[in-house]
């Protein structure tokens, strides 16, 4: 596997009420083509500060974000859109889908936004976005609304949303946050297939220990530093103490 | 998908909220729609009269209102291509000194060229003496109903107002007799070239009132009158032939006399609608108003005619009379309703204002509630453009919508305010009325967005989702 995302001396400070906040101090990261990486730490670490930086969410306030040797950083609004839109499939934890729109409308709204949406390209569009809801067991309900889905369907459909661009990188924020163990557990396995069978590289964050399982590369992250490679990453989390 | 069937969609998600933001620009699309219409009407109305009777003079007896009743005494200073006067008369023998003070006015105030509008069918360089159409009303009773009867001299008449049309019937021929002086037993008539003609009487009556030829005249003891041609003719006004069912050939029987309809009139939204013509001549004799007349319409024969100052003249020099410009009342109803028309053009200016306020503090609000969508869509890869898009479609449709019932709510508010501020227009109603009330509705809603829009398709992403990316 080759590099495909590096950040070199990532820092991230927030001024909050007169007070100065370092939420990265300097990261270094590689992650390589098709890794199932997960970051992990307890809030305020930092995980999400990197994550959105590595996303084009959040621009660092120093250092560079290398996506195949391109500084995300130094795109346009337009280019920096574009870059999400074709290489970055996101999901969230919460407000993923738009109420108004069913599953099918749902999953094929990035194309709205990269001019994929037209007649001609429409039916393909659809075609490819019931092929996803199918592999995901979800074709029974394309023409759902979101109230109509339960959590663990939602984020599901949202999980075809993030991959109807066909884009080489899933950036998770909390994926299984607020849900059972049992559909916890689906949804990991689901990240899990979309690795070994789509090839994507897949970027999470998240607070849950059941990834650990499943994740090729854990990153516990502690007051805006890395810990990669750790012997324990359960008992680093769990004690706060992190080694090497 | 679209992005316009987005905002579509997402403009129907929040129906009470944007019903809301919609009632404003209703409201001020409505107001500024009637306001509009009516001013407009009123405005073509007050020149389509002007057009017709800018150069007209009306004379009537001093301390008489025109109108039939109590009512309508406001109507002195109302435009208006026919007035009644009832009750009161001017002496035929008055006329020539009106008319030697009018001739006076007219020359000494045709070089200052002042009046509005040109005189229809007179050329732009001369001066002709003016003609002068005498009329009579009488209340009296017409096949048993009351109604107005009006004597003309049918050629006079129709000259001062040329923009008469029959529906059905025929005018008198050109070269019929005109007018009786009944003192000297001449008839006069009016040729085709404008000129007055002195005629012998074809016909006359005898003291009975029974018609006889003229020959037959010379051969009776008795002294007997002359009489027009046609002096048993009547002319209805179009709205009352319509109402009674009445058609060329009826008889009418006016005062115990009975006339033939030889003409219907076309409507002209006037008082003429509504009445009976017959012969001055005749209306006087059947009347009992031997040499007395009503009024006078006097319609001036040149260019830009100083008819103001003739009608300052009139008033300063001759008692007994009261004459009125139709371009002096015009200026009075134009002032009137361009004082009207800022007036609640201010009033609507203001609801707009405030009604951008508050729709701005609802978009703003509404907005902001769907932040962490907007940031949703951003993360996904919509680029500021396309967020601000969606939200000028939202409040274009909504503003489109807003500006289709503001305006059908304005057309009803129109015929409502023209009767509350008795204006009397008859409504008219163009298309670029719905444009402008289309185009403020959009205006007053894309206003009220475009900042808020334009500040939260600027947002970082993090901040729209500060909650779970900063954690």
């Amino acid at each position: 596997m080759s590099e495909f995302i590096e950040t070199r001396g990532l820092r991230k400070v927030y001024h909050v009420g007169g007070q100065t906040v370092e939420a990265l101090q300097g990261v270094d990261l590689e992650i390589t083509k098709g890794d199932f990486i997960v970051f992990m730490g307890h809030s305020g670490s930092g995980k999400t500060t990197l994550v959105s930086a590595i996303g084009g969410l959040t621009r660092p306030t120093e250092g560079t974000v290398l996506i195949e040797g391109n500084d995300i950083w130094k795109l346009n609004d337009k280019e920096l859109s574009h870059f999400r839109n074709r290489k970055i499939g996101f999901m969230f934890q919460s407000f993923s889908l738009l109420p108004t729109l069913n599953v099918l409308n749902n999953v094929v709204m990035p194309a709205i936004f990269s001019g994929n949406s037209g007649e001609k390209d429409s039916d393909a569009l659809k075609s490819k976005a019931i092929s996803l809801l199918s592999d995901l067991d979800m074709k029974k309900k394309v023409n759902s609304f979101p109230s109509e889905l339960s959590g663990g369907e939602q984020r599901r459909v949202a999980i075809a949303r993030a991959l109807i661009n066909d884009p080489e990188i899933i950036l998770a924020d909390e994926p299984t946050g607020e849900l059972d163990i049992r559909t916890e557990r689906e949804v990991i396995d689901i990240f899990s297939h979309i690795n070994d069978v789509y090839k994507k590289t897949l970027i999470v964050v998240s607070h849950s220990l059941s990834w650990i399982e499943k994740a090729r590369t854990i990153i516990v992250m502690k007051d805006g530093l890395m810990y990669k490679d750790l012997d324990d990453p359960v008992e680093a989390i769990m004690s706060g103490v992190c080694k090497q | 998908m679209k992005i316009l069937k987005l905002s579509i969609l997402e403009l129907l998600r929040r129906p009470k909220k944007n019903m809301v933001i919609a009632s404003s620009i209703v409201i001020a699309v409505a107001l500024l729609t009637s306001l509009s219409i009516v001013s407009n009407s009123a405005n073509v109305a007050i020149m389509e009269i002007i057009a017709k009777t800018g150069h007209t003079l009306t004379v009537r007896p001093a301390a008489t209102s025109a109108g039939t009743n109590a009512e309508d005494k406001g109507q002195e200073y109302k435009l208006t291509t026919s007035e009644v006067v009832l009750g009161s008369h001017i002496p035929e023998t008055a006329v020539p000194e009106i008319m030697k003070y009018y001739d006076k006015a007219i020359k000494e105030g045709w070089e200052k060229k002042s009046g509005l509008v040109t005189n229809p069918g007179i050329p732009e360089t001369s001066i002709e003496p003016a003609t002068w159409a005498p009329r009579l009303f009488e209340k009296t009773e017409v096949n048993g109903q009351e109604m107005i009867v009006t004597g003309i001299d049918i050629h006079k008449e129709y000259f001062v107002r040329f923009w008469w049309n029959l529906s059905s019937g025929e005018w008198p021929a050109d070269t019929e007799i005109r007018d009786v002086n009944t003192s000297v037993s001449t008839l006069y008539s009016i040729g085709s070239d404008g000129r007055v003609i002195v005629d012998k009487a074809e016909y006359g009556v005898d003291s009975s009132g029974k018609l006889i030829a003229a020959q037959e005249k010379k051969a009776r003891a008795a002294p007997v009158k002359p009489i027009q041609k046609g002096w048993d003719d009547a002319y209805l006004g179009g709205a009352y032939a319509k109402a009674r069912g009445l058609k060329l050939g009826d008889r009418l029987t006016i005062n115990k006399t009975e006339f033939t309809i030889r003409g219907i009139l076309e409507e002209t939204n006037s008082a003429d609608d509504y009445m009976v013509f017959i012969l001055l001549s005749t209306a006087q004799r059947i009347f009992n108003k031997e040499g007395q007349i009503s009024m006078v319409s006097v319609r001036a024969m040149c260019p830009n005619c100083p008819v103001g100052d003739a009608m300052v003249e009139l008033n300063k020099h001759v008692t007994g009379i009261t004459a009125v410009s139709q371009l002096d009342v015009a200026g009075v109803q134009f002032d009137f309703f361009s004082m009207l028309y800022k007036f609640l053009l201010a009033v609507v200016v203001s609801t707009i204002a405030v009604g951008i306020f508050s729709i701005f503090n609802i978009v703003t609000g509404s907005l902001y509630a769907r932040i962490r969508e907007i940031g949703m869509l951003k993360a996904i890869g919509a680029s500021r453009y396309q967020l601000f898009r969606i939200f000028i479609y939202e409040h274009f449709i909504l503003g489109l919508a807003a500006g289709i019932v503001g305006y059908v709510l304005g057309l009803g508010m129109a015929y409502f305010l023209n009767t509350l501020l008795d204006v009397g227009a008859v409504i008219r109603i163009t298309t670029d009325f719905l444009w402008r009330g289309l185009a403020l509705g959009i205006v007053c809603s894309l206003v009220a967005i475009i900042y808020p829009a334009y500040k939260l398709s600027k947002l970082k992403i993090t901040e729209t989702f500060r909650t779970q990316w900063e954690s």
